[in-house]
């Protein structure tokens, strides 16, 4: 249908607010109780307008376009409503908006710029309500409320949540939570529906949540921005919550071939962000993502992608998380890759690295042979050429990818006596079925995740005592808590903040001596810097010593490459080498870092050597359809204590004599329980944001 | 990562950067303006008005000031410590700037000072008539945030004039390549990258009130310590950082000093309460000032720093209490609420049941200072000889004016302490009068322009209240003169000024 709107004719929908039809065809009127997403009200007045036949002014919102109507948007009579009504709302308003988190990004801001109109002929009267900062994640600032409902009909009717609503202070009746409860308490599920539709900032993210670095998407999901290979987590997570775990690994497959091995061993940056831990625990967002990959029938198998070929040829030195990941997609877009891996089996160091009861063969197999199905050829025990003569053999690219696979020694008298081992080479020997000899007392030198892999074997290999020593303090320590907790419940004793003087011993290592440390730091020169305590010395006997301070690259002298900081290899921002066409990726580049990175590497090294050979550098699909998920959440009473979910664990002393699964996947009832402590804070982003009038 | 190309690009739409894209589309160039919240205006949407001197407004209202008199007045107040020729170029440009915001249909509600002195300190110390203050849209007194009004008609002359905005994108970095500035790289709301190339680019982020490491770094000041200043949410520094990465010049940074309380807001009935000329002492219990200047922010601003614990307390007794509450303030304010007596004592009885710092209440002298951190001994020996002088009906040590002359004798006592305040950083990019950047060497680096706050070098230590308007004033007449420069740089014109 056709309206009228000073003069101008629009078209019009059956049942449309005159406000949405004006603000459809880009007229904009001034409105703040409204919003696109929520129903309208009317209570602001500012969207006032005249209709042709009627007396007064009418809110523009809340009457239905009928055919023919004319409507007026400044009028006298509507103006001087919606002048007066501004006007009132700003003589409540305070009026430093200097000191205001929304300054800038505030649509009352905006609209006072809009109509410049004054609050000095109305008595000023702010209406102070302390600022109230001691819920999680959202802070209150309910002296700059303007009652225009929005949070409330966000919280009510479009989630369900119905934690917010009007109440009556002394001061007048404002939003807030009834009966003096806590957000927790009201059963508030921290959506931030409410934050994002206030129109000023009276309810606002806490300061900390927003990082200057940070895209404004990327603080509101924060786990999702931390994912080195941006894995859409919240979205896999509703699927689990669901119980639909084939679209929940096809959600993770978009990102990474590898779900149920992540979901074994990653180190999860993005636990550490995700914002339920400031209400309680965080997601164990790791385990849900293996119980989507235990889960998964391969349904996403029938969507992958598979582009024509395009007669170019890759070739991948090194089949660890990397190497595969970079072979998969460049298959998928047509190229014909080949990997080379010199040791009998693909999987680096999630195969040789770290150990069977964490990462079994047979599920890094089955990962494995699924991604072989995109078309690559996988030479193992292959020792691959130079890269140069890859080039000079007809590939097109080269992608070195061989990781960090020897270990380092620390120059510690005794260090080359018999019996001292390095942490690479021990746990490959005991990967491959064929361990290095482990005394009955061992020290591992080291304080992170492969020290406590070299603790764990020695302990499964036999030996009754094992220590662990580090320069690190034990919230320093970069093995996680999870593993030194159970690496003690299997026995693993540790010297936490101890510092290493010798290995004793004269035909073969005796033992360790240690020295506690006062203080361990690094210096303005990032040297590290040691205070010992005197007088602390003791040495403690062991018949092997294990040194687990890192890991280096071997071999790469003899690529033809630029090297920086000694064997690694050096690479651009775009991973290519000095050599056109090598690129290289993953801990050869960067140092030992975690599976995820390596991931993310080979993605980028993919897209990279896409470009290379003449592709779009394009290697995204879609696995599935892009389902809206529902705005309701509804009501959980009690959400913000529920706990976060424990999996199934083998008893420590059982499973400290066997390589067998230390812990079990989340069953689906577990998995779907857990997923649904998720606050879901993508919801958000689809919310709209209002246009400004500078917008139209 | 999306591509774009201008002619000039400027990097934020406060009122700097919205002067310099309206001027820069006006001399014929393509202009693109980035903006990180969604609304143009930046700080300026706090603000009353612009100075101008010379205007047609000033001319009808008889106020005869010359911008060479203004120019003369702004380079005693700085000793000849600025640049000269800057500030000629802004002070002769600046009312013509108040005739051309009136083309593009800005009204004023007329021209004002901000700050009008004691008859006996005005040779010293008086404001001139330069500021003009917006008249609101469809009429109303004008009060802060009225500059909105001036805003919406530069962001709607900007549009009229085909300048892109694009908001919620931040800029990064500039982009500079072999010495000359050549674009920005800038980011999206949801994290996409553009990189924006154009022949010259005009910084104007406004400073960096709202960054309590650089005005640690920069001015030695601790926010929430021994500053508490407006911190206008996104004044981060952004601007001052990427041209100082681009090789641009260093000029000392101050805050733009006046006093205030801690979370001021949350407290302006007390702020507003206390800002009279009743008895001002320091953490030692001694006078500092005469109290009939506290009027003037910048000076107690600055008279505040001066003392031990960068700290003042503004006392008074129930009597002058009740008198306050009779007649009103001694001293109005344009900021503060008219009525705001009424409200006094529910604000201060709140706020000292929620242990708010500042305010103390005592029933003696010495119960008060105790409380507030106040030398005791001091405390009772300057109220002794300050309600000696005001039976004496004559302040012999700073001559204050007899008619604020009230004895602090009834109890309760009241107590606020008060802070040192500033509106925002003041400088840092180093310019040259045409607002080219150049190094810290003085050579200009091409395609690179600078201004508003991030580049407001010429007030020297103190903001030129005297010259009231005067931070609009330079952030509009610097804008402009960097847009008519930028597009003659961009369009290849051989543009002088």
């Amino acid at each position: 249908m056709k309206i009228f709107i000073d003069d101008r004719e629009i078209e019009a929908k059956e049942g449309q607010s005159v406000l949405d039809a004006a603000l459809d065809a880009g007229i904009f009127i001034p409105h703040l109780c409204s919003h696109p997403d929520l129903e309208a009200k009317g209570g602001c007045r500012l969207c006032s307008i005249e209709v042709e036949g009627e007396d007064k002014a009418v809110p523009a919102c809340e009457t239905i376009v009928k055919d023919g109507m004319k409507v007026t948007v400044n009028g006298p009579k509507a103006e001087k409503v919606r002048r007066m009504s501004m006007e009132l709302i700003l003589a409540s308003h305070p009026a430093d908006c200097t000191g205001c988190p929304k300054y800038g990004k505030c649509e009352l801001q905006s609209m006072y710029q809009y109509m410049g109109v004054s609050p000095e002929r109305w008595r000023k009267k702010s209406r102070p309500v302390p600022n109230n900062d001691s819920n999680p994640l959202i802070s209150h600032l309910f002296t700059r409320c303007i009652r225009c409902g929005r949070c409330i009909r966000a919280c009510q009717d479009l989630r369900g949540v119905k934690v917010l609503d009007y109440i009556n202070t002394p001061q007048g009746i404002r939003a807030g939570i009834p009966d003096g409860k806590s957000l927790a308490e009201a059963g508030c599920r921290f959506c931030g529906a409410c934050i994002e539709v206030c129109p000023t900032g009276s309810i606002v993210d806490q300061v900390k949540i927003m990082k200057d670095n940070r895209s404004y998407a990327d603080n509101i999901v924060p786990c999702r921005a931390t994912c080195p290979a941006r894995v859409d987590i919240p979205r896999f997570i509703r699927y689990i919550k669901n119980g639909d775990f084939d679209k929940a690994t096809a959600v993770i497959r978009e990102r990474v071939p590898f779900p149920e091995t992540l979901g074994s061993v990653c180190t999860h940056p993005c636990e550490t962000e995700c914002k339920r831990g400031e209400v309680n625990e965080p997601l164990s967002i790791c385990r849900l993502k293996r119980a989507a990959g235990v889960n998964d029938s391969g349904a996403w198998k029938a969507r992958v992608r598979k582009d024509a070929p395009t007669g170019k040829k890759a070739a991948v030195i090194g089949a660890g998380p990397a190497g595969l990941t970079a072979a998969y997609y460049l298959a998928k877009k047509g190229h014909e890759v080949t990997v080379f891996e010199k040791n009998p089996k693909a999987g680096g160091q999630c195969r040789y690295g770290i150990p069977y009861y964490r990462l079994p063969d047979e599920l890094l197999d089955k990962e494995i042979d699924a991604m072989l199905e995109s078309g690559f050829t996988l030479k193992t025990d292959t020792e691959a050429p130079a890269p140069a003569d890859l080039l000079a053999s007809g590939f097109d690219t080269v992608l070195v990818a061989v990781g960090t696979h020897q270990g380092t020694k620390l120059p510690l008298e005794g260090g080359d006596l018999p019996g001292v081992y390095l942490n690479a080479e021990f746990l490959k020997r005991s990967r491959m079925g064929d361990p290095m000899p482990v005394g009955e007392k061992v020290m591992i030198l080291g304080g992170g995740s492969v020290a406590y892999d070299c603790a764990r074997t020695a302990i499964r290999l036999g030996a009754k005592e094992v220590h662990v020593a580090c320069l690190e303090s034990p919230e320093k320590m970069t093995a996680s808590k999870d593993e030194i907790e159970e690496g003690a419940e299997e026995g693993v004793i540790l010297h936490a903040a101890h510092s290493f003087r010798r290995i004793t011993g004269t035909d073969k290592a005796e033992g360790v001596e240690l020295q506690k440390i006062e203080r361990f730091y690094f210096d303005e020169n990032h040297r590290a810097v040691i205070d010992l305590v005197e007088g602390s010395n003791q040495i403690i006997p062991v018949d092997n010593v294990i040194f687990a301070v890192g890991q280096k690259p071997f071999g790469t002298d003899k690529m033809g490459l630029e090297l920086t900081h000694g064997p690694y290899i050096a690479a651009d921002e775009n991973l290519a080498t000095s050599m056109a066409g090598v690129y290289a990726a993953g801990d050869v580049v960067t140092g030992t870092k975690t599976v995820i990175d390596a991931i993310a590497a080979g993605r980028k090294a993919a897209e990279q050597m896409d470009l290379f050979m003449g592709g779009d550098g394009d290697i995204s699909e879609e696995l599935l359809d892009n389902e809206v998920p529902s705005p309701f959440i509804g009501h959980i009473d009690g959400f913000a204590a529920l706990k976060r979910g424990e999996p199934k664990v083998a008893d420590a002393k059982e499973r400290a004599h066997s390589f067998s699964l230390v812990e079990q996947p989340f069953s689906c009832d577990q998995a779907k329980c857990e997923a649904e402590r998720c606050l879901q804070c993508d919801l958000r982003l689809q919310l709209t944001r209002p246009k400004l009038w500078n917008e139209y | 990562m999306k591509q774009m190309e201008a002619d000039v690009i400027v990097v934020a739409a406060g009122l700097s950067g919205l002067a310099a894209s309206i001027s820069a589309a006006e001399n014929g160039a393509k202009v693109l303006t980035f903006e990180k919240s969604t609304t143009t205006g930046g700080a300026a949407n706090m603000g009353m008005g612009p100075l101008g001197v010379g205007s047609r407004i000033q001319r009808e209202h008889m106020v005869s000031l010359t911008p060479g008199e203004a120019f003369r007045k702004h380079m005693y107040f700085t000793h000849y410590r600025v640049d000269a020729r800057m500030v000629r170029d802004y002070y002769f440009k600046s009312g013509e700037t108040i005739d051309w915001l009136q083309e593009m249909g800005v009204e004023f509600a007329g021209v004002q000072r901000a700050f009008s002195a004691p008859e006996d300190t005005r040779p010293y110390s008086d404001g001139e008539f330069t500021w003009h203050v917006v008249q609101p849209e469809g009429g109303g007194i004008p009060g802060p945030r009225a500059a909105t009004a001036m805003t919406k008609k530069m962001t709607e002359r900007a549009t009229d004039l085909g300048v892109e905005f694009l908001f919620e994108t931040p800029v990064q970095k500039l982009i500079k390549e072999d010495g000359k500035v050549v674009g920005v790289i800038a980011k999206d709301k949801n994290g996409e990258e553009i990189e924006a190339r154009a022949k010259a680019v005009i910084v104007a982020t406004g400073g960096f009130g709202d960054n309590p490491v650089m005005i640690k770094e920069q001015t030695g000041y601790e926010f929430g310590k021994t500053i508490f200043n407006f911190a206008v949410p996104g004044m981060k520094g952004d601007g001052l950082k990427m041209c100082w990465e681009a090789g641009a010049g260093k000029e000392p940074c101050t805050m733009e000093l006046m006093y205030q309380l801690p979370d001021n807001m949350n407290h302006f009935i007390l702020d507003g309460a206390f800002r009279q000329p009743c008895l001002w002492v320091n953490r030692n219990g001694e006078r500092f000032m005469p109290e009939d200047q506290i009027g003037n922010t910048t000076f107690t601003g600055n008279a505040i720093t001066a003392q031990p614990g960068m700290v003042a307390f503004a006392i008074f007794d129930s009597k002058l209490l009740k008198k306050y509450k009779k007649n009103g303030p001694d001293i109005p304010s344009h900021v503060h609420p008219h009525d705001l007596y009424d409200h006094f004592d529910e604000q201060w009885e709140r706020d000292l049941a929620d242990g708010y710092e500042p305010c103390t209440q005592a029933d003696t002298i010495e119960e008060l200072a105790e409380k507030a951190g106040i030398d005791v001994d001091g405390l009772v020996a300057q109220v002794e000889e300050y309600n000696e002088m005001c039976d004496g009906g004559f302040d012999e040590i700073f001559e204050k004016d007899r008619r604020y002359m009230q004895p602090i004798a009834k109890a309760p006592f009241y107590c606020l302490r008060q802070n040192v305040g500033a509106y925002g950083s003041l400088g840092g990019v180093k310019i040259n009068h045409k607002t080219q950047v150049m190094t810290q060497e003085a050579k200009v680096i091409p395609g690179l322009y600078c201004v508003g706050t991030d580049a407001c070098n010429i007030f020297g230590d103190s903001y030129p209240f005297i010259l009231s308007g005067n931070t609009m004033g330079f952030c509009l007449n610097s804008g402009r003169i960097a847009g008519e420069n930028a597009a003659a740089e961009a369009l290849g014109d051989d543009f002088d000024f």
